[in-house]
């Protein structure tokens, strides 16, 4: 099978390698950042007015993608719940010694709660680790967007971007 | 026509079936009007709203598609009631 | 007889904007619609639009009705509601229905924005209860709020598939699948990408051979096709699903503009034969205008550009706009209408708008 947004509705590795989006891995050990995952020129820019440190740039066409500058990127987070493509992330990679924290927007009920130990699954909704949940936003000016932070095993901050809904009501 | 696990139906409104519609282009329909004449397809509730696109496909294997126009519209173009609109203007 | 400068039939984003446009020039408009409440399809719209702050980016398709419909009030539209227009007569009257009795609006100009109709499919047990329009389901799920089914097949990977599909899911059904006959996604990736992250698979090349059960939808059979679109033997599987979403496409609702006589051309990438307009959206037939997805099935966002576009167009051609305002507003609404249909997904449709208002003009000259 190919691979690619177009064939999977993943975008793959070489797709986020080469996205302006995606996070260098110097910046991704500096600190928490955004990482942007949207890899075709759609014509939306939210992002861009959403970061209040000028860190997103799309321009002129609107359908230009998502250029990221981690220079100025603070890990705020407040980008995710503000692209209608639910493609922005947030990876804090050295969380703690043995762990990463990853933000996702989430849009399904019930929304986990801080300190809910969760299934975490990656870009297919594969399990991936069980993460503890450390953070769920859901301010008005999220209109409905909520993002859920989890804190996983470091090996797998690249991979986990959402919660394994199925499993976790399974779990109870 | 007996109904089996693999009728198609592609007018549901009057149940006509994927294979009179074929046969009706077999006997020389080229149109949606000449289908409609020879099976009674598009003459249902939703006046071929449904099926229209569906004929027109089928149409379309054997003729360029951009020659395949509705049939002529006439009002009602809409499901009203007839003494709806019998009564006539009244304002 | 009742009378008004512009009749719009329709209160979809297109034609609610465009009569907006008319009463801001000072226009006395008669907006009619054949359902109980305003704004088309706006109202199941629950995701956040694409496009940038102009387009109003972000914000719920709902809320956007919303604030359409406050701007009408505010404005003063009149806009008739439960009105199926069931025909156009050449003097520009419009014949409606309301309350059980027919009723003739007289106008100066019309604008068309009647919208589109799901295209159907059709395949052994597509006429069993539980298969049904994508539109619908997203319907019963977001204005009714009842699910249509537990466990769902959707059809299509276009935009209306894949947000279809999404939805369903926050609703608090099963998605099982999504199957799309062609070799790849046809809607944005991020959209796919949510539904994906779901664990929802997403097979291409894949057709659906048969809807079985026997007074209802109880499983699928769906098969891989080949390179020539042709059935793969032995590569059938069944589905356990209650319920199966059609999302292949929308077809534009012409009718009234074939009844009023406007030419019409065959673009494909637009949804098939629709009418030919000019750079103000007017049609071959002076004073009848159109927007929307009759013109041409885009998304709201176009479709709201549209009406702006064709309202403007009516209020200057009534005197009530002078050429060099009506210019102004038009070319700001042409860039943000432009922007809209860049990129991949945009250019196909630019292109073939520009064939078709190409087609009209040159039938003008
Ligand atoms: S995380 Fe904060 S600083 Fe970084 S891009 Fe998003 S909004 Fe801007
Ligand atoms: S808001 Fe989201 S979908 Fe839109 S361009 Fe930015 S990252 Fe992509
Ligand atoms: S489906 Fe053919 S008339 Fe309704």
């Amino acid at each position: 099978m190919k691979s690619g947004i177009k064939y999977t509705g993943i975008p793959s590795e070489e797709e986020l390698r080469a996205s302006p989006g995606a996070p260098s891995r110097e910046r991704l050990e500096q600190g928490p950042v955004a990482f942007i995952e949207c890899v075709q020129d759609i014509p939306c820019n939210p992002c861009e007015e959403a970061c209040p440190f000028g860190a997103i740039t799309v321009g002129e066409p609107i359908t230009n993608l998502p250029e990221l500058h981690g220079d100025k990127c603070t890990g705020c987070g407040v980008c995710i719940a503000q692209c209608p493509g639910l493609a922005i992330f947030k990876v804090h990679l050295h969380y703690t010694e043995t762990t990463s924290l990853v933000e996702f927007p989430y849009e399904y009920y019930p929304l986990p709660r801080k300190g809910d130990r969760v299934p975490c699954g990656d870009r297919q909704g594969k399990y991936v680790a069980d993460g503890r949940v450390v953070s769920v936003k859901n301010a008005k000016a999220h209109d409905g967007t909520a993002v859920v932070g989890v804190e996983v095993p470091k090996a797998c901050y690249l991979e986990v971007r959402t919660i394994c809904r199925k499993e976790w009501s399974r779990h109870g | 026509m007996a109904e089996n696990r693999e009728t198609i139906y592609i007018c549901r409104c009057e149940e006509v079936t994927r294979e009179e519609i074929e046969q009706a282009i077999r006997d020389g329909a080229t149109t949606i009007a000449g289908v409609k004449k020879r099976t009674h397809a598009g003459m249902g509730l939703c006046q071929g709203r449904t099926c229209r696109k569906l004929i027109a496909n089928m149409l379309a294997c054997s003729r360029d598609p951009a020659n395949i126009l509705p049939s002529t519209f006439r009002p009602p173009v809409r499901t009203v009631r007839i003494d709806e609109i019998a009564q006539g203007d009244e304002e | 007889m009742k009378m008004t400068q512009v009749a719009v039939i329709g209160a979809g984003p297109a034609g609610l904007a465009a009569a907006i446009e008319v009463a801001r020039a000072g226009g006395l408009v008669t907006v009619i619609d054949e359902n109980a409440r305003p704004g088309g399809q706006l109202f199941k719209q629950i995701h956040k639009f694409f496009g940038s702050r102009e387009h109003r980016a972000g914000v719920r398709g709902f809320h956007i009705g919303e604030q359409l419909l406050a701007e009408t009030e505010r404005l003063g539209v009149e806009v008739l509601l439960d009105s199926p227009v069931y025909a156009l007569f050449p003097d520009r009257t419009v014949g409606y229905v309301h309350g059980g009795r027919e009723i003739f609006l007289k106008a100066e100009k019309i604008v068309i924005a009647a919208g589109a109709a799901e295209n159907p499919l059709a395949f052994p047990g597509s006429t069993l209860p539980g298969v049904m329009g994508a539109g619908a389901a997203q319907t019963m799920i977001n204005v009714h709020r009842v699910l249509p089914g537990k466990k769902v097949l959707m059809i299509g990977s276009g935009n209306v598939g894949l947000i279809v599909a999404y939805q369903l899911m926050q609703a608090g059904a099963d998605v099982a699948a999504l199957i799309e006959a062609a070799t790849q996604i046809g809607g944005y990736g991020v959209h796919a990408a949510k539904i994906r992250r779901a664990g929802v698979p997403i097979h291409l090349s894949h057709t659906v051979k048969r809807a079985l059960g026997k007074d209802h939808v109880e499983s699928v059979e769906i098969v891989a096709l080949d390179s020539h679109w042709q059935p793969v033997a032995g590569s059938e599987k069944i589905l356990g699903v209650d319920t199966v979403c059609v999302a292949v496409g929308l077809t534009p609702l012409t009718e009234l503009a074939w009844l009023m006589g406007c030419e019409f051309a065959f673009v494909p990438g637009l949804g098939g034969h629709v009418p030919k307009h000019d750079l103000n959206m007017e049609t071959t037939v002076p004073g009848v205008f159109i927007a929307g997805d009759i013109s041409g099935v885009e998304e709201a966002s176009t479709a709201m550009e549209e009406g702006r576009l064709a309202g403007t167009a009516c209020a200057e051609a009534l005197g009530l706009l002078d050429g060099q305002k009506a210019l102004e507003l038009k070319t700001v609404i042409r860039e943000r209408m432009n922007a809209l249909r860049t990129g991949p997904f945009g250019e196909g449709r630019r292109r073939a708008k520009e064939c078709l208002i190409g087609l009209s003009l040159e039938g003008q000259a």
